[in-house]
């Protein structure tokens, strides 16, 4: 069962990360939690905004798939850091199998344009180029499993 | 039993929030019209949906609406009312507008301007509970100069007379404001000259008074009413030593812990101080409960008060028609008399919880915003005045407070009981509020044991750490909503965001927040 980060969005600090298969303990009086949906709009896509009152305190929160926050926030520091220091690393965001390959080393690509896709759980994922750029290397094939957080294109 | 003719054919209500409401209903009851006044802030709340009449005063901001005195007597002058009740906080304790609705004509539901002028002074008001021979908190009855460095010296030597730790509090206010407190002499200086530009900042007058502090100390008031024969009668007192930098937060009455003769003797003091200022109409005297026993003399509230409820519940008692017949004169009803008469030997016992806007997790600080969930509490012995409601903003401009929930109950246990079940019963979402406060001082042992002073909220409340015992089953919530999807119950606000959650329920979700991260990532 997949791992669900929440984060206060007052704060930006991650309140928990849970398996929502578990059995939600109690709170201290047993009181209920009401669940609406946030006010607000998610700070980043695949980001739930909830707010939660629960013995009358309030929570805003937003909850998202552990695996896939920890990789963001890689990803974030990566695309940060080529700004100023080249190479950007293009990691699998998703465990799965590459089912094509569009681009091959030297290749000149721009923002947005098709690198590779990888199948998982029956869905076919793309994953396209964060920056223009040019294909310094293509780590992997068609038919090769990947798993999340692999890397699979350097582009300069 | 009510009277046949209505004390006024219309009556101007100079408030808003819960306070208006409750005064429009009273209106109502008594076969009275009700004219509602309104800044831009207020244009759809409930008071002014009440009312028979509505009439806009002015922009947002109290200055440029509630507070203007030619605007509201303006209104009261175009829609022909009779009488202008003023509630609490706001005009109520001017004397210049009590004065200038007089002089229009118009009958002000409160004390004479000159009543005002000379009991709504805290210091002119100690003088004269020294005549009469109730004592008052040691301190300075005449104000201290602050605007004479050369005067300082005498000050410093009348406050070693006084003795420290000691309090300036503002003449002209109430409610902390304009209030500091001094350990020792070398920070009274500073404390004069800061004490003094906040009342001058809140009030218009910064004349600021000495007085020791007392602690640990119970806030203990009576109410008292009076008729225009000069009759003063008190009809019950409260204790409201659950505060917060001066701000009440719980209310009760009977106060707790006194004898038949202590309350009778607590009632005379009241009665002989509203006397001797020739009170008319309804007040509060305001006492300060020592650990002796012994009770001094603070102020004087000439108008309505938050916490008049709790009074009524235990009184059977309606003040707000009390006030409307005695301003138009009528004498102290028999209803009024016989709950008088009962005061010393109170039957049951009634608490009130104030709901406000703020966060008690955060030094209460204020939080305004819009409620977008909002279930009261109901049942026996169940009262809830409040002026707000489903998908109500609570306006940055006023007082916080959102809905005063009341409980009556034969005994003060049973109070406390139904106190608790009512605050479990309560769901306020969109802003935070005091509940998880409220919820926490019913379940103390020292609470129900009647333990209450005005320091028990610094010395009992954690309010981090309450918050933080709620973050894993918050947290856990919030996880679940995400794989069942949100439930957008009772929600008026935008609606609920195109998540994947509510798009496809169960396993589906995961692959379209991954689809979502594909097309973005990385950024």
């Amino acid at each position: 069962m997949t791992r669900l980060r929440v984060t206060d969005r007052s704060t930006g600090e991650t309140l928990a990360e849970v398996d929502p298969g578990d059995r939600v303990a109690p709170a201290p009086h047993g009181e209920r939690a009401v669940v609406l949906a946030g006010a607000a709009p998610p700070t980043a896509r695949g980001r739930l905004p909830v707010e939660v009152v629960v013995a009358g305190w309030r929570f805003e929160l937003e909850v998202e798939d552990a695996d896939l926050a920890a990789l963001r926030e890689r990803a974030t520091a990566g695309g940060a850091a080529a700004i100023h220091h080249g190479p950007t690393e293009v990691r699998a965001i998703i465990p799965g199998r590459v089912v094509s390959v569009a681009v091959t080393p030297g290749d000149a690509v721009v923002a947005g344009q098709r690198l590779l896709a990888v199948e998982a759980m029956k869905m076919e994922n793309e994953l396209r180029a964060p920056r223009d750029g040019t294909v310094e290397r293509v780590a992997v094939a068609v038919g090769e499993t990947v798993e999340l957080g692999d890397p699979l294109v350097l582009l300069r | 039993m009510t009277s046949a003719d209505p004390p006024f054919g219309r009556v101007l209500v100079a408030n808003r929030g819960e306070i208006a409401v409750r005064i429009i209903r009273a209106c109502h009851e008594l076969g009275m019209e009700s004219v509602a006044v309104y800044s831009d802030a207020d244009r759809d709340a409930r008071h002014v949906q009440l009312a028979d009449i509505a009439v806009r005063l002015g922009p947002a901001p109290a200055s440029e609406s509630y507070l203007r005195i030619d605007a509201v007597v303006d209104a009261a002058r175009s829609t022909g009312a009779e009488a202008i009740h003023p509630g609490y906080g706001f005009l109520s304790e001017r004397s210049a507008f009590a004065r200038a609705v007089e002089e229009a004509g118009i009958v002000f539901v409160g004390p004479p301007p000159g009543v005002i002028d000379a009991i709504g002074d805290k210091a002119r008001a100690r003088a004269v509970a020294r005549s009469v021979g109730v004592e008052t908190v040691p301190g300075s009855i005449e104000p201290v100069r602050t605007d004479r460095p050369d005067l300082l010296d005498a000050i410093v030597v009348e406050a070693g007379r006084i003795g420290f730790p000691l309090l300036v509090k503002a003449a002209a206010g109430g409610g902390g404001r304009g209030m500091r407190r001094v350990a020792s002499a070398a920070e009274l200086p500073a404390a004069l000259a800061a004490g003094s530009a906040e009342a001058a900042s809140a009030f218009g007058d910064g004349t600021v008074y000495l007085e020791r502090e007392i602690r640990p100390a119970r806030h203990v008031e009576v109410q008292l009413l009076g008729d225009t024969t000069g009759r003063i009668i008190a009809i019950g007192e409260r204790d409201c030593s659950l505060q917060r930098r001066h701000q009440k937060l719980i209310e009760e009455a009977p106060a707790p812990g006194l004898s038949a003769d202590s309350r009778r003797a607590l009632h005379a003091m009241a009665v002989r101080l509203g006397e001797a200022s020739g009170l008319r109409n309804a007040a509060t005297a305001e006492f300060l409960g020592a650990p002796d026993g012994m009770f001094y003399f603070l102020e004087v509230n000439t108008r309505l008060q938050v916490e008049h409820g709790v009074t009524e519940l235990v009184a059977g008692l309606d003040i707000v028609h009390e006030q409307f017949r005695l301003a138009a004169g009528a004498p102290l009803s028999a209803a009024a008399l016989a709950a008088a008469d009962r005061a010393s030997e109170p039957d049951g016992h009634a608490i009130e919880v104030r709901l406000s806007a703020e966060d008690p997790s955060r030094d209460f600080a204020p939080t305004p915003g819009r409620i977008r969930r909002w279930i009261m509490p109901a049942g026996p012995g169940v009262r809830i005045d409040t002026g707000m409601g489903l998908g109500d903003r609570v306006p940055p401009e006023y007082d916080n407070l959102v809905a005063k929930i009341l409980v009556h109950a034969p005994d003060r246990d049973g109070a406390i009981d139904r106190l608790r079940g009512a605050l479990d019963e309560t769901e306020i979402a969109g802003i935070q509020t005091t509940l998880p406060f409220d919820r926490f001082v019913v379940r103390h042992a020292g609470f129900r044991a009647g333990d209450l002073s005005t320091d028990w909220v610094a010395d009992q409340w954690d309010g981090p750490a309450e918050r933080g015992r709620y973050a894993g089953a918050a947290a856990k919530a919030a996880a679940r909503a995400l794989v069942d999807g949100v439930p957008a119950l009772g929600d008026p606000g935008p609606s609920v965001p195109e998540r994947p959650a509510q798009a496809a329920p169960g396993d589906g979700w995961g692959a379209a927040a991954r689809a979502d991260a594909i097309d973005r990532w990385p950024r």
